[in-house]
């Protein structure tokens, strides 16, 4: 017989996978987590002490399974003192703690800078994804080389089941953002490439230098020495000066970006990116005297991210698709996080995000500890999931988002839970009230951008 | 009773006069309960400065007297405002009730003659420029008088200590500002208590009429961009850091100044000496975790790092029997709070480090103790202690950094020998180990004689003697 994982992961290719209820998956999903905690009680450390913590074998009911998921902030738990003092064996002696997987410790505790170790560890079977702390710091999140063919296929799959577009090579995709240089980016860009792009055309190459996760890590490392008070202020000044030149290409990029999607205007397009870039390029696009009737009309896009802090008109959305011809079908977007490797893509029926099998919603109190009751229609709290497609590490996973999610059947028909598009992250709805005499350094520091 | 949906009432205090008001219904930050507030009328929180402050030509000897009632009026049982006050506290406050009732008794020792007088005499060269325009002529003969006039100021309160609810309505009585109190949400309540209780003594006394305290929410651009204006405040006085300042620092400019109690970061630091005998170390240890458990860590002079002076093996013993007391102490004060699961997460993943860091206790909100070569990159509070291996304590100094106010050392008579450094890091206090709580009356704060920073200094030029 087949394990109850593998039967809900294959849905990946069935059509009717958002159209199965909750109640009909609840037992297969518990069966599921069982398979997944005795395969990974033994392998993740972090994993074994929080059962071990929790009294749990194994679980009986989902409200077990909350005990053993990990918060987001589980990722983020190494000392920063040790990316900024090269301490190559002490952050991979950590992420074994998280990794399903041993991590070979000696081949990669040699290299030369972040960018090298993320490299080397790649090389032996393990791939590092950072997320981008703007502020704070970067989640390290490890997968292996089959979580990375899996988010090929399912970044695909849920693209073609939110968009309504059959992937048939007959695009050309216009990335215009500067994408993160890391593993699971690099995967899911390969994987729309393969499906998506027109192979008689070159892709087009966004004209800013990808960002590593060197790149991304400078700005932590520098605030950890400001804050310590190591920090020369040449070393501020030499920061601000490499964040002004790529602020620079990201500026000229504009316009290079506007006239190649112009050039290709006859053709059939998928434009990707945030926001701001996106708007800016529209924005270019529209002085140069083009708009919506100039493109295609089977044009698509998939706009990953929220604002990210940038200020936009109110119309940014509208003015995007109008620029580029995007028909409202043909917009997709997906609900997802960092920490899990698949999608929950929004329907066109009923502007939902539709939770896969394999996903398994928990819904907690807002601190996170309790699972909520469900009740009949919708309600709210800390969306909580455990992705059973995840090998590399841990599936479980606390978020930092408030999500109203529904178990009843979605206005576009589908029968599995959706989630409304209103998602908000518990940080930013929390006042700024909060004053004490008692305090940390960072105070301290003011902003390097 | 159910916590979320109860609603707890908090009226304001506007210069004399008790308002109350179900208008707007806020949320405490930490508990998630809510309390209900009168409307702001912005009108009667703000003197014009056409109107002299009322408390000028009242004498500071005056003032003091009147002060001094109030703090015996706070202790007595029978004070019907103190009494609901702490009621409604401890059901918005993170604290417990009983730290909550030992800490307005204990606030209100605040309020006594010496040690307000001695307040007042180690701030000002001469406290006599509070009451009158003092004469002063220089070595040119040019010849003025010199006043500490009475300023207006807004202050941001914090939340986590009733007592600095006390000392603020004593220092902006001292000075003979106008005040306006802007209260946390975590206590809408005692300012306004103590205000009442003032009002009680004598509605129509001057002191009663300069004062006033409401609660916005902070960051509330429809409150804060029409007061926080030099036409009505001369200081904005703030405790706290990150975004609660980040709010006020964009209201200053010419004839707006801050004067910020800023975040601080205490620690320890035990030399070697500690481990002389089993006898000194548990006297130390005993020292070390009656700074870690002020407040119940809430406070800002709670140590949250100390430094040891030796290897792991000796650390671990200290840091055995430092679980242990803080755990006593945690459970004789009733405080089981749990660690917020960032916090828990932080502590759990290094319990898996076990070549890094050494963990006594658990995240459970009993108590915990991580040892580890490094300080940890967070912020340990609500009963978490870091000892931090050192080699030697010239090792610990480079440590102290500008958010450090007190050290707590030991052995006591290596305390001048690294004073000069402490300082110069950013440090603000060394105190011996287990002392971190009291301090010399009068003593500067956060780097500064608050009072003489607080009151705006006046010259009446006189011409030349003929």
């Amino acid at each position: 017989m087949v394990a109850a994982a593998e039967r809900l992961t294959r849905l990946v290719d069935a059509e009717d996978r958002y159209d199965i209820p909750a109640r009909e998956l609840r037992e297969a999903q518990l069966e599921a987590f069982n398979e997944r905690l005795q395969e990974r009680i033994g392998q993740i450390k972090l994993v074994a002490h929080r059962a071990r913590e929790a009294g749990i074998t194994a679980v009986r009911c989902f409200e077990d399974v909350v005990r053993l998921l990990l918060p987001h902030t589980a990722y983020k738990s190494y000392p920063e003192s040790w990316l900024m003092g090269k301490r190559w064996d002490r952050l991979s002696k950590w992420l074994d703690t998280v990794s399903t997987y041993r991590v070979p410790v000696d081949k990669v505790a040699e290299a030369d800078d972040v960018d090298d170790w993320i490299g080397r560890l790649a090389g032996e079977g393990f791939l590092v994804s950072c997320s981008s702390g703007t502020t704070g710091k970067s989640a390290m999140l490890v997968a292996s080389r089959r979580d990375m063919e899996w988010c090929k296929t399912e970044a695909v799959a849920a693209y073609a089941w939110g968009s309504g577009v059959k992937p048939a090579q007959d695009r050309r995709i216009f990335g215009m953002a500067a994408v993160a240089h890391v593993a699971r980016n690099l995967a899911t860009g390969e994987a729309y490439v393969a499906a998506l792009q027109d192979p008689s055309y070159a892709r087009f190459a966004y004209p800013v230098p990808p960002i590593t996760v060197g790149g991304l890590t400078r700005m932590v490392v520098l605030r950890k020495a400001i804050a310590e008070g190591t920090a020369k202020p040449g070393d501020i000044a030499a920061f601000e000066e490499i964040s002004a030149a790529r602020q620079k290409a990201v500026d000229e990029a504009v316009g290079i970006t506007a006239r190649a999607v112009v050039e290709a205007r006859r053709s059939k397009l998928h434009v990707t990116g945030l926001w701001a870039g996106l708007h800016a390029v529209a924005s270019a696009v529209r002085e140069m005297g083009y708009s919506a009737k100039d493109f295609h009309p089977e044009n698509s896009i998939y706009v990953g991210g929220g604002l990210k802090r940038a200020r936009l008109p109110d119309d940014y959305r509208e003015f995007v698709y109008e620029t580029f011809n995007i028909r409202p079908e043909r917009n997709y977007q997906n609900y997802s996080m960092q920490e899990l490797h698949s999608g929950m893509p929004r329907c066109r029926g009923g502007g939902r995000y539709h939770v896969p099998p394999w996903v398994v919603p928990l819904i907690l109190d807002k601190g996170g500890d309790h699972l909520l009751p469900s009740v009949a229609g919708e309600y709210e709290g800390r969306a909580a999931f455990f992705d059973l497609s995840l090998d590399g590490r841990w599936g479980g996973v606390i978020s930092g988002d408030k999500i109203s999610i529904d178990f009843s059947p979605c206005a576009c028909g589908n029968r599995g839970p959706s989630i409304r598009d209103n998602i908000v992250r518990y940080a930013d709805l929390e006042g700024d009230d909060k004053i004490g005499c008692a305090g940390t350094v960072d105070a301290y520091v003011r902003g390097v951008t | 009773m159910n916590a979320v949906t109860e609603v707890v009432s908090a009226p304001f205090f506007a210069r004399g006069e008790l308002l109350e008001g179900h208008d707007v219904v806020h949320r405490s930050r930490d508990l998630g309960v809510h309390f209900a507030a009168p409307r702001i009328d912005l009108d009667r929180v703000v003197q014009p400065r056409t109107e002299v402050p009322p408390l000028l030509d009242v004498p500071l000897a005056q003032i003091i007297d009147f002060l001094v009632e109030t703090g015996q009026r706070m202790t007595d049982p029978n004070n019907p405002f103190m009494q609901s006050c702490i009621e409604r506290m401890s059901r918005t406050h993170v604290l417990p009730r009983r730290v909550l009732e030992s800490q307005v008794r204990g606030a209100a020792a605040y309020l006594d003659e010496r040690l307000l007088n001695t307040v007042v005499e180690r701030n000002f060269p001469d406290p006599k420029a509070l009451d009158e325009w003092v004469p002063h002529q220089d070595y040119t003969g040019r010849r003025s008088f010199v006043r500490a006039f009475a300023p207006r100021l807004v202050h941001v309160l914090p939340g986590n200590s009733p007592g600095v609810a006390v000392k603020s309505i004593a220092q902006g009585a001292m000075v003979k500002a106008i005040n306006l109190f802007k209260m946390s949400s975590s206590d809408p309540f005692t300012t306004v208590a103590i205000l009442q209780t003032m009002a009680d003594i004598d509605p129509r006394h001057p002191i009663v009429k300069s004062m006033s305290a409401v609660y916005w929410r902070g960051g509330d651009t429809s409150v804060e961009r029409a007061l926080y204006r030099p036409q009505y405040f001369d200081k904005i006085v703030a405790w706290g850091g990150g975004e609660a300042i980040n709010n006020v620092v964009q209201y200053l400019g010419p004839g707006l100044q801050l004067v910020s109690f800023d975040p601080k970061t205490s620690i320890s630091v035990v030399g070697k000496e500690a481990f002389a005998s089993d006898e000194t170390l548990h006297t130390v240890v005993d020292l070390a975790s009656a700074d870690v458990m002020v407040l119940n860590q809430e406070a800002c002079v709670a140590s949250r790092f100390i430094y040891v002076e030796g290897g792991h093996d000796t650390a671990d013993r200290f840091c055995a029997r430092l679980h242990e007391r803080i755990v006593e102490r945690a459970a004789t004060s009733g405080d089981a709070r749990p660690l917020d699961l960032e916090l828990r997460e932080q502590i759990e993943s290094m319990m898996l480090m076990s070549d890094e860091y050494r963990i006594w206790g658990r995240a459970d909100g009993r108590g915990c103790v991580i040892r580890s070569d490094e300080p940890v990159e967070f912020h340990p509070i609500n009963k978490t202690a870091n000892v931090v291996c050192v080699a030697s304590l010239d090792e610990a100094v480079k440590y102290v950094n500008v958010a450090t106010q007190t050290v707590g050392f030991y052995p006591f008579n290596r305390m001048a020998t690294y004073r000069d450094r402490l300082a110069s890091g950013g440090a603000q206090r060394i105190v011996r180990l287990g002392e971190a709580g009291p301090s010399t009356i009068g003593n500067p704060h956060d780097a500064m004689y608050p009072l003489h920073r607080f009151v705006h200094w006046m010259a009446h030029e006189d011409g030349r003697v003929p």
